[in-house]
């Protein structure tokens, strides 16, 4: 299968409002904080705007720098397709939806907040959000078909993070020089 | 200086630094959100927060929408815009900065081994952030079911619209809560 690179050439041809209407997209279908499952669907998979390196790359600084991994990232995917007006566009589109949506919901407060069916389905959504999130991790894994070593780091971060719920700061403060050297380590190894 | 540019400039002076100080998960950020609304400014009193609270879970989004209904809750459209800007500007600049001065390293053998270190850390970190979202669920053990029968269906066929699944799970768990009630 033919991946397109992207450099500039590429992706000029990826209008801003294209960029802001799929990002909007997954702003609106982000439930229970799924964004990153559905950027993956959406823009690595089904257009390959981006590739798994790139998704992976901005999945690990949106969620070491501060604010929402989700939005950090969509900043990153549209400055990698369109600078600065990528960024806001895709920015922009992924937060408007939602603020309609919440700004709504709070207008019409009183029947939802007290309504048992309605929590009942919005724990059935978050329940399939929280499916679409593992399944993408899972699949980043497969992809990589990963020899031991980086199989091992992806483990020791779910243990750790998410089992043991130790601060993530940490974790992977210690675990990044194990995995960049890993990575240094399997470059000279395929040089020689 | 008028009221109500004096209540937008308190709300951008509450989340601003927020927006800075939100690194990990947003549990942090909620209990500090909670002091400054109802302690410190007083904006809502603790039933309307929690109230707030379970309006922002209802709406899909990539954060917190809690910041928004503060925001629409104290000073109306303009109150929400300047807390969702507030919340979400900062953070965003510095990780489009650090981005930017990343990429310019693109080519060199670190750059590469950076990201193809930080790549297992980061399935990681996403496979830890379902989990945790998992734990905070108010469903218990039903929530815990589901989400791992929605993961096998998504792995085993692909072509499954998740928005399709979202739908059933909701329908299912609407339907049971119903029989209960």
């Amino acid at each position: 299968m033919i991946q397109p690179t992207i450099d500039n050439s590429c992706s000029n041809r990826i209008g801003l409002p294209a960029l802001f209407v799929a990002f909007f997209r997954l702003g609106v279908m982000s439930f229970g904080g799924g964004t990153a499952g559905w950027l993956y669907r959406e823009i690595v998979e089904r257009r390959r705007w981006i590739d798994d390196m790139q998704f992976l790359s901005g999945a690990a600084l949106g969620r070491l720098m501060p604010g929402s991994g989700g939005v950090n990232l969509t900043v990153q995917v549209g400055q990698l397709l369109r600078g600065s007006s990528g960024a806001m566009a895709a920015a922009l589109g992924l937060l408007s939806g939602p603020l309609a949506i919440v700004l709504a919901l709070a207008v019409s407060y009183t029947q939802i907040s007290h309504n048992v069916t309605v929590h009942a389905i919005l724990d059935g959504v978050a329940a399939a959000a929280i499916g679409l999130t593992f399944a993408t991790g899972l699949k980043l894994v497969r992809f990589r078909r990963a020899s031991a070593g980086p199989l091992a780091v992806t483990v020791a971060t779910v243990l750790s993070v998410g089992v043991l719920r130790w601060p993530m700061i940490p974790v992977v403060l210690c675990l990044a020089p194990i995995s960049i050297g890993l990575a240094l380590l399997d470059r000279r190894g395929r040089n020689a | 200086m008028p009221d109500d540019i004096r209540t937008l400039l308190a709300l951008a002076l509450v989340f601003a630094p927020l927006s800075l100080l939100s690194i990990g998960s947003g549990a942090a950020l909620l209990a500090e959100i909670e002091h400054q609304s109802v302690g410190v400014h007083a904006w809502t009193t603790q039933r309307e927060f929690a109230d707030l609270f379970a309006i922002s879970r209802a709406a899909p989004g990539p954060g917190t929408m809690l910041s928004t209904l503060i925001g629409w809750k104290v000073a109306g459209l303009t109150g929400a815009l300047t807390a969702t800007v507030a919340l979400y500007l900062p953070s965003s600049l510095l990780v489009f900065g650090t981005a930017r001065l990343w990429r310019r390293w693109r080519g060199s053998v670190w750059h590469s081994a950076v990201e193809r270190g930080l790549a297992p850390i980061a399935a990681g970190l996403i496979l830890a952030g379902g989990i945790a979202v998992m734990r905070v669920s108010p469903g218990g053990p039903a929530v815990w079911a589901a989400a791992i029968a929605s993961t096998a269906l998504i792995l085993r066929w692909p072509s499954l619209h998740p928005l399709a699944l979202f739908a059933a799970s909701g329908a299912l768990f609407g339907v049971a809560a119903g029989l209960a009630g």
